[in-house]
């Protein structure tokens, strides 16, 4: 049993902390007043394409610290060694994560690239993958209906083979970012199957015919999920990700490898909220907060060790949708008490808007339902406990 | 990172693993249904093992090394790291049979107690009352003195469980300076007062001790601070390491239990209330069992790991609580029969919740030192 990081993972996470030491932490004070868009990765969304020059301003700022990563070589961290990147480690990116989340400063390195789209073969890679990669195009995730949130595998919108051509008719809600993106991945069922069966995955330029983003929709944490619609619209064979038929495996994977970077960034939200909490209690002391306050720390590290073992686990190529759902449903769960409390330990005066705690109370709560709802956590461990009984908890 | 058992951790957990089966496991059922031989004679108060099958067991626990786990080989121990140590008493965790390797702190192995120990021919208690309360040294009363050629001990009294143990190891602070000292002292001393023994709600029995004209030779005073810390860190990984044990064993049984049991037509297992008891169950174990692991590791690589142990044995006791309440509501009126475990693990498992640290103090603790940290960034 050995819990340092190797070598090369150490020195990765030394370089974070001294560009988060050298280029983040000073801007701290001047982000602390920065408009509510600047929490998490939301200001790649619309906020690009605005005009108000304060928000103008804040857009160059992060562009300017994009240049400096990608000079230090911190750009393309995760991404595979075949299409140029460094393709570190799931512990590697947790404890990259850990760093970065140790500022406020909503800075994320790299580009964003949802990772099925590594499943791109032949002409794709140039068109879809790689601009991602290199973030002259961004996409969105198209799953979710009206009528099928948790349950992805009711969904009914309609892929039907014509051809050379597939014909997707249905509505999707809330993709994020569909608004801006370059593309979709929309995932369709085959005519006359169900459940999990028959289920596609197509992307699909924006302004393709037939494809329309409907509407934007306003939520509490800030973020603009859309919804979209799909009529007729003729989507050539060769735009199908993955293989006709095998989308429900491809929605599983973008699921599984998420909910570990889900649980180090509730960890590091949660602990600049403490950070902040421990700040007023310095100055008003009372005894039953500094308790709550010491909990609280308590539990970050139970979820600190358990998101780097599930890492670990998947770094090992081994199934880890038991460890997946176990830091989804701890981290979200926790972040949420944390910010519950930290609201009733400062007062109402941190209920302004644009104060780091109320931006933590409004974004921590879809955290609990995005991704998998806890419900949905919660069944998953349970269906694994029972299949595989005390086992699934033996160490290795 | 590697988080897997090396092949030696392997080897030690399986040892254990299969000694709890084999030896202790299959004799739970008779001792909890309180089995003839398993009565002391007379009337007893409470349940104990029988004193021959624990002297048996404590021989076939020695041959194969799973007994006085922090003194050396040199006297007879069988010496082993705190990562080998929590696997062990994770194992021997998992049964309600009242048998484990005793604790015996490393800093009596430089006695002349130690072989005795060791050899399980003595035995000690840790007189630890005044750390119970916030794990640390601030609330010790138990007073020494230097004189010429040894040491005059005091105390008013303080709670001491199983005090009918041969030997007490007890801290105590300097009169008139801020150090403390950790004083082997025989039961038989003089000035040492055991007075007002009675049953705790575990199977255990509490009694009021007092040290009044204690004088001790110099040698009994085997370390300062730094090793009454140690001893405080290695007990909550014990504890920790049981707490696991019992998570695991609570779990296992709700889980075959609910599987079984039929309520209105449909097993217990198919309900979502019992399925979320047990997936939140699940998850508590999972954290506590890193955060043990990572404590203990730490301990081994040299690092500083007391603030990692404690809370471990804070977070870890609390799971083990709740587990076992969790099984007793599973098991209906079974769980709490005292022919099953869990109303023993549930009595346990509160008492370890008050040693070494009550929870509140540990939290406060905590919540104190984030509170002065920014204070000196």
């Amino acid at each position: 049993m050995d819990f340092h990081l190797f070598s090369e993972e150490e020195s990765l996470r030394e370089n974070i902390a001294r560009f988060v030491q050298d280029e983040l932490v000073p801007l701290e004070p001047f982000f602390e007043n920065a408009p509510d868009i600047f929490e998490g990765s939301r200001w790649k969304s619309r906020a690009r394409l605005s005009r108000d020059p304060e928000v103008k301003r804040y857009i160059e700022i992060m562009e300017g610290l994009e240049k400096k990563a990608e000079a230090r070589g911190l750009w393309y961290l995760d991404v595979p060694k075949e299409y140029g990147g460094l393709q570190v480690s799931n512990v590697a990116m947790i404890a990259v994560t850990e760093e970065l989340e140790k500022t406020s400063i909503p800075f994320e390195l790299g580009n964003h690239v949802s990772n099925i789209l590594y499943a791109c073969k032949g002409e794709q890679i140039d068109r879809f993958l790689l601009p991602c990669i290199r973030g002259e195009k961004s996409s969105c995730f198209g799953l979710t209906e009206p009528g099928a949130g948790s349950d992805p595998s009711m969904l009914t919108t309609t892929a039907t083979p014509d051809g050379d051509f597939f014909v997707l008719n249905g509505a999707k809600v809330f993709p994020t970012f569909a608004d801006v993106a370059d593309f979709v991945q929309v995932f369709a069922r085959l005519p006359g199957t169900q459940g999990r069966e028959g289920v596609t995955c197509f992307l699909v330029d924006t302004g393709h015919p037939g494809y329309r983003v409907v509407r934007s929709i306003e939520t509490i944490a800030g973020t603009e999920p859309c919804e979209l619609f799909f009529d007729n619209c003729r989507i050539p064979k060769d735009q199908v990700l993955g293989e006709v038929g095998k989308g429900w495996e491809l929605n599983q994977a973008w699921l599984g490898a998420r909910r570990f970077q889900v649980g180090i960034r509730c960890h590091g939200t949660a602990q600049r909220v403490l950070r902040r909490v421990g700040d007023l209690l310095r100055r008003d002391p009372r005894e039953c907060d500094s308790a709550a306050l010491g909990y609280f720390w308590g539990e970050l590290e139970a979820l600190r060790s358990i998101t780097y073992y599930g890492c670990w686990k998947a770094d090992q190529g081994l199934d880890v949708r038991f460890e997946a759902a176990c830091v989804k449903l701890f981290g979200t769960e926790l972040l949420h008490r944390v910010v519950d409390f930290s609201l009733e330990a400062a007062g109402p005066s941190v209920f302004r808007k644009e104060h780091a705690i109320a931006r933590a109370f409004r974004y921590a709560r879809p955290r609990r339902i995005v991704e998998g709802a806890s419900e949905i956590q919660r069944h998953i461990i349970q269906r694994t406990l029972f299949r595989e009984g005390i086992m699934c908890m033996e160490l290795m | 990172m590697d988080l897997t058992l090396s092949e030696e951790e392997r080897l030690i957990r399986d040892t254990a693993a299969q000694f709890v089966a084999r030896e202790l496991m299959s004799q739970e059922g008779s001792f909890l249904k309180q089995k003839e031989s398993f009565l002391p004679p007379g009337d007893p108060p409470r349940r104990d093992l029988d004193a021959a099958i624990r002297k048996s067991l404590i021989e076939k626990a020695k041959q194969i090394g799973l007994w006085a786990l922090d003194l050396p080989e040199e006297v007879g121990g069988s010496r082993a790291g705190q990562v080998a140590r929590v696997l062990i008493y994770l194992e021997f965790g998992r049964t309600a049979l009242p048998f484990e390797p005793p604790s015996i702190p490393a800093v009596v192995a430089g006695s002349p107690y130690a072989r005795r120990f060791a050899s399980g021919e003595l035995s000690l208690s840790l007189a630890f009352d005044e750390v119970h309360k916030s794990g640390g040294l601030g609330e010790i009363r138990a007073s020494y003195r230097r004189s010429s050629d040894g040491y005059d001990l005091h105390s008013d009294g303080m709670d001491l469980v199983d005090p009918g143990s041969d030997l007490y190891l007890l801290p105590a602070k300097e009169q008139g300076s801020d150090e403390v000292g950790l004083f082997l002292l025989e039961r038989s001393a003089p000035g040492v007062q055991v007075e007002d023994e009675t049953d705790l709600t575990t199977d255990q029995t509490v009694a009021r001790l007092a040290l009044r004209g204690c004088r001790l030779a110099r040698d009994r005073l085997l370390g300062f601070r730094d090793v009454i810390l140690e001893t405080i860190a290695s007990e909550q990984l014990r504890i920790t390491a049981r707490s696991l044990g019992m998570g695991m064993r609570c779990l296992d049984n709700s889980l075959e239990h609910a599987r079984n049991r039929v309520t209105f037509g449909r097993p217990l297992a198919s309900r979502q209330a019992i399925q979320w008891m047990l997936a939140d169950l699940s998850v508590s174990l999972r954290t506590c069992t890193w955060l043990a692991l990572e404590a203990a590791w730490k301990a081994d690589q040299g690092l500083p790991y007391f603030h990692d142990a404690a809370l471990a044995k804070k977070r870890a006791a609390r799971m083990a609580f709740e587990a076992a309440d969790t099984a007793i509501q599973i098991h209906g009126g079974y769980g709490v029969c005292k022919e099953f475990p869990f109303e023993g693990f549930y009595r346990e498992a509160r008492m370890m919740r008050l040693l070494y640290g009550r929870e509140a103090e540990m939290d406060r603790t905590i919540g104190e030192k984030a509170i002065g940290e920014r204070r000196k960034a």
